[in-house]
């Protein structure tokens, strides 16, 4: 991608974050445009690269309220979303809202806890709301999801199933600094960390209002029509046991608005499309267990995919 | 694609029609008759699978079918007395121990038409399984051109129109099949408007190619046609086997059933030079069968060589004009009979020759001469002289004539009765027909002049192809008239005859060949010309009697001009001595539209648009070598022009938009400048995004223009606007670009 000019709000808490994260600004971006798109994120990697970090900063820069759940085998829903707890003094239940009360939250290896648990976390993830005894409790707005997936312990892990997993806007690989990068994050493990010095960007409701700008953001037919040929082509795919679904297509739309708007522009290009595609329905394709032993990885498969789709050059003829 | 939808409603037709092109010869070709319940049972059969019916109604349907077929065509009973059914099953069972012990002739029609339905019945399944299962049909139709044209080359089957209509079948099937087979593998969704952009360039492609080839000369064959060679060995010797049925044209002896197409011979029969051109009789019919002509008997005359001959067409008051020719007959030739042309007065010189035993036979009754040496036998003459004199007939004698005193003698009496000779089953109509064509005329030369010209009226047409046999009940005559109005000279000659002799006026059927073809000055005499007659120039003509004028000539043959030298003026005019004018030309039958154009009836309706039709073709056929060569040049300016479009397109175009001041201009400029790039050599890959392919377009030229260009373009093009004036700025930049790709 051409570095064109950003959108001056968007470029201040990129480089909030990099005062903290040393390389990384790939993952910045996405992560912010899950933010600014209203979805969430799915980080696969190992422990140690600053995931944190990274969700701290982000929540940090646009003065979010931060809650991080690690995910343990015996955790459970209630753990998640809160609990009503009798108050014998006031002779009522009181509710104690579960860290999902907050604004941006860390899932930290959301795999490792028994599927009832993690549907709590994804219904809210999806209804914006919790339900405890009986009462409906609206989440924060706005609401993000980071939450991570050790990619390398099988042993005792609940692995997501494929109807939530399809929740997550994109998923994404953090991968190492290189050396270069490793020992400047050396250089600054030696003085104090550096993110409580951080300054907020923006406010909760300058984000929101973002969110609400991005909706805007024009696509047009012959983009529609690319996403949709883009999707549908992962259907017909011959390593492909299941295609993506036109959540698919949503999802990847909704991505490239708030990834056009972060450079600065009100429309979308295929050049959005493409760049996203990877991130945004690798996860939502199932391999043929053929392609699995091959070695060929779903993020293969839609490149290949990319490649093959016609890029809209004309305006379509009326 | 298992849809009743439209476009496999097209491939089913398309189907059908290319299966149907497989039972069209057999009619033609084989002793199978009522093919229309063949042709009905793939349409059912087509129908069915087309509404997707289950099985068990297919099958009830089918065979319920092909029961009732089997019964209409060769069972007296009624379909629901099922005694006929009984028999059937019996005859199955017997036919099917003939089959095991491999008697295929033995087996019955009954059972060969079950077979024969059973062989559609699978074919129909094949086509269906091609057309939706495989998506393929490449194959059934090129058997499909492979079997129609063996069937023209080596059969008289005509294949003219079939290869059009498989053609058009064909790649209708196949661009439509291509077009499912691709949106299938490669998962597309096509809606309307997508199908509507692959099918009407491909409609438009079919019409295109398919009147190209029509318009198209041909290359003429390599080799001969083989069908004559394979009916003359069938038929002996062409026109003379006595089966009607497709004939070699050329010269015979019997036309005791005349009828059925005549396939084009041009080997020659003899050549001869003369003055001019003109008809070469050979013998004269008088017996009229209702099917074709006999000679009712015969009358020999012998006489020597110096002596005149002893035949008399016109009596001795009918002015002429000497004329002689020398004749050479073609090696092949091999009737013992000597060609002449009306008015023979002597024949010599003959070859080959026997001083001491050379003399002729003439059968006055039908005008046959045959030769001698000094042999019992005839001898096939090779060469001789013919001195003989044209007749000028005056149009004022022959008007004289309105009737014929028969019973003066009896010699005349039988001689009127030989020559009004009619069979007695003819239909009536057909004398009905020549009163009303000859109404209001008194005397016989003005009946039969309005005779004559009836002909020309267009609604005959002269064809050697679509002539109909007479059947066991037809009248030749009467067929022709009254249904087929298709045929060749027989069929008008004979017809004429058989008119003016329902009229009572005394007419017979004369055989011989016309003038022939010109071919060169002589040496010896420029004045004289020298003319070749080959089979193709087989005719024949009707001659009248007029009593007082003999035996005139005339011509009903739609496009063939003989006819007599008539003088219409009533004073006797001094005869023009200017001998080139005395014979009129005779025209070959292929020039057929010509003379139909200059006929005054026509003339009228010159704005008709079958003339205009007509023009046209004969423009083309006249011209064709200059509109190919021209057509060959266009061609190859255009394919230059084509090929070196890099070079001056960017001119053009530059100068196109110089003048224009929209901002969306640059929606078709930039596509321009991509394909300019494309032909440069620089192109875009299918899933290059522009501002991808800008970067390596700049990075080539070492420039920032197209992106910067390219940066509009994206607004125009994603956003669907752009800010008000920006056309400068990209105009300079596109014509930078543009410039780039010419240096």
């Amino acid at each position: 991608m051409s570095r064109e000019q950003m959108n001056p709000t968007i470029e201040k808490i990129l480089v909030n974050i990099e005062k903290v994260m040393i390389g990384k600004r790939d993952v910045a971006e996405l992560s912010l445009v899950a933010l600014l798109a209203g979805g969430h994120v799915l980080l696969e990697d190992v422990p140690g690269v600053g995931k944190t970090m990274m969700v701290r900063a982000l929540a940090k820069s646009v003065n979010a309220n931060f809650r991080r759940i690690q995910f343990t085998p015996d955790l459970l829903p209630s753990d998640v979303t809160g609990i009503s707890i009798y108050n014998p003094k006031e002779m009522e239940f009181q509710f104690r809202p579960g860290p999902l009360m907050g604004n941006i939250i860390l899932a930290d290896e959301i795999n490792r806890t028994s599927p009832k648990t993690q549907s709590a976390l994804l219904e809210g993830m999806e209804e914006a709301s919790v339900t405890i005894d009986g009462v409906t409790h609206k989440l924060n707005k706005p609401f993000f999801v980071m939450a991570t997936q050790n990619p390398i312990e099988y042993e005792g892990t609940y692995p997501l199933p494929e109807a939530q997993i399809d929740r997550f806007l994109l998923k994404m690989k953090m991968g190492y600094p290189d050396l270069n990068e490793e020992i400047e994050v050396l250089n600054r493990a030696q003085r104090v960390p550096p993110i409580e010095d951080l300054n907020p960007v923006i406010d909760l409701e300058g984000l929101l209002s973002l969110q609400n700008e991005i909706k805007e953001v024009y696509v047009d037919a012959t983009i529609k029509r690319y996403i949709v040929d883009i999707v549908n082509r992962t259907r017909g795919h011959g390593s492909v046991y299941l295609g993506a679904s036109p959540r698919g297509s949503i999802s990847l739309m909704k991505a490239a608005q708030a990834y056009a708007y972060m450079y600065g522009r009100d429309y979308v290009l295929p050049d959005d499309i493409q760049y996203l595609a990877p991130f945004v329905l690798s996860h939502r394709i199932i391999l043929k267990s053929e392609a699995k032993f091959e070695g060929i990885s779903a993020e293969e498969v839609v490149n290949r995919v990319v490649t093959r789709v016609p890029v809209p050059v004309q305006r379509l003829v009326k | 694609m298992r849809k009743r939808d439209l476009p496999s409603l097209f491939l089913y037709t398309f189907g059908f029609f290319l299966l149907w092109e497989w039972l069209r010869p057999i009619e033609q070709l084989t002793e199978t008759d009522n093919i229309e319940m063949f042709i009905f049972f793939l349409l059912l059969s087509f129908a069915i699978s087309f509404f997707h019916m289950k099985w068990p109604w297919q099958l009830i349907i089918k065979l319920v079918f092909i029961l009732y077929s089997v019964n209409r065509l060769y069972y007296q009973e009624g379909f629901f007395q099922f005694r006929w059914l009984k028999a059937f099953i019996t005859d199955g069972a017997d036919n099917i121990v003939l089959l095991a012990g491999r008697h295929w002739n033995d087996l019955s029609n009954e059972f060969r038409t079950l077979l024969f339905f059973i062989l559609l019945w699978l074919m129909v399944y094949l086509i269906h399984y091609w057309l939706l299962n495989r998506q393929r049909i490449f194959i059934f139709f090129l058997m499909t051109l492979i079997y129609i044209s063996v069937l023209d080359t080596f059969t008289p089957y005509s294949a003219k129109a079939a290869i059009v209509r498989t053609i058009i079948a064909g790649f209708a099937v196949m661009g439509m099949l291509t077009f499912y087979r691709m949106t299938r593998k490669e998962k597309v969704n096509c809606d309307s408007s997508f199908l509507r952009r692959w099918m009407v360039p491909l409609a438009g492609m079919i019409v295109f190619s398919v009147l190209v080839g029509i318009a198209a000369p041909k290359a003429a064959p390599i080799w001969p046609d083989p069908v004559p060679f394979f009916t003359a060995n069938n038929n002996k010797e062409g026109a003379e086997g006595n089966k009607a049925g497709p004939h070699k044209i050329g010269y015979g002896t019997d036309d005791t059933a005349l009828g059925g197409p005549f396939i084009g011979d041009d080997s020659p029969v003899f050549a001869y030079e003369a003055n001019g051109k003109n008809y070469w009789k050979m013998e004269t019919k008088d017996t009229y069968t209702g099917k074709g002509w006999l000679a009712s008997g015969s009358t020999l005359i012998s006489y020597r060589e110096e002596e005149f001959v002893p035949v008399t067409s016109y009596p001795e008051t009918v002015e002429t004009i000497k004329e002689s020719a020398r004749v050479i007959v073609h090696g092949k030739y091999k009737y013992n009979y000597i060609m002449y042309p009306a008015g023979i007065k002597m024949i010599s010189a003959m070859e080959p020759s026997d001083p001491d035993g050379n003399r002729f036979v003439v059968d006055a009754n039908n005008e046959r001469i045959s030769f001698f040496n000094n042999d019992q036998n005839p001898v096939v003459p090779r060469a001789f002289t013919a001195v003989y004199e044209i007749p000028k007939y005056k149009a004022a004698d022959l008007k004289q004539t309105a009737s014929f005193d028969s019973e003066k003698s009896v010699k005349d009496h039988f001689f009127y009765m030989q020559y009004t000779q009619l069979p007695d089953q003819l239909p009536d109509r057909v004398k009905v027909l020549a009163e009303e064509i000859t109404a209001g005329k008194t005397s016989w030369f003005e009946k039969a002049k309005a005779v004559e010209g009836y002909f020309g009226k267009s609604d005959y047409t002269y064809d050697q192809k679509n002539v109909a046999v007479p059947d066991t009940n037809d009248d030749y005559v009467d067929q022709f008239l009254f249904e087929t109005k298709h045929g060749y000279c027989d069929n008008f000659s004979s017809s004429m005859v058989v008119m003016l002799r329902s009229l009572g006026i005394p007419t017979r059927w004369v055989k011989g060949f016309t003038g022939g073809d010109f071919q060169e000055y002589s040496q010896d005499d420029t004045s004289k010309r020298y003319y070749q007659v080959t089979n193709n120039n087989a005719h024949s003509w009707v001659e009248v009697y007029f009593p007082n004028q003999g035996w005139v000539p005339f011509e009903p043959t739609k496009g063939f001009t003989n006819g007599a030298i008539i003088n219409y003026q009533t004073d006797a005019v001094p005869a023009s001595t200017n001998p080139q004018s005395t014979p009129p030309p005779v025209k070959k039958p292929q020039h057929v539209e010509k003379d139909v154009l200059k006929t005054p009836e026509d003339a009228k309706k010159s704005f008709d648009v079958k003339n205009i039709l007509n023009k046209a073709k004969l423009t083309l056929k006249n011209n064709w070598k200059l509109i190919f060569l021209v057509l060959v040049l266009l061609t190859g300016i255009t394919a230059t022009l084509y090929r070196i479009r890099g070079k001056w397109v960017p001119y053009c175009v530059l100068l196109l938009y110089r003048f224009k001041k929209k901002d969306e201009n640059i929606g078709a400029a930039y596509l321009i400048l991509l394909n300019q790039f494309e032909r440069y050599g620089i192109n875009r890959k299918e899933n290059q995004t522009l501002r991808n392919y800008a970067r390596y377009i700049d990075t080539f030229y070492s420039t920032r223009d197209m992106t910067r260009l390219t940066a509009y373009y994206e607004q125009y093009m994603y956003h669907q606007s752009l800010p008000k004036g920006t056309w400068k700025e990209s105009r300079e930049l596109w014509e930078n670009l543009i410039k780039k790709t010419i240096t």
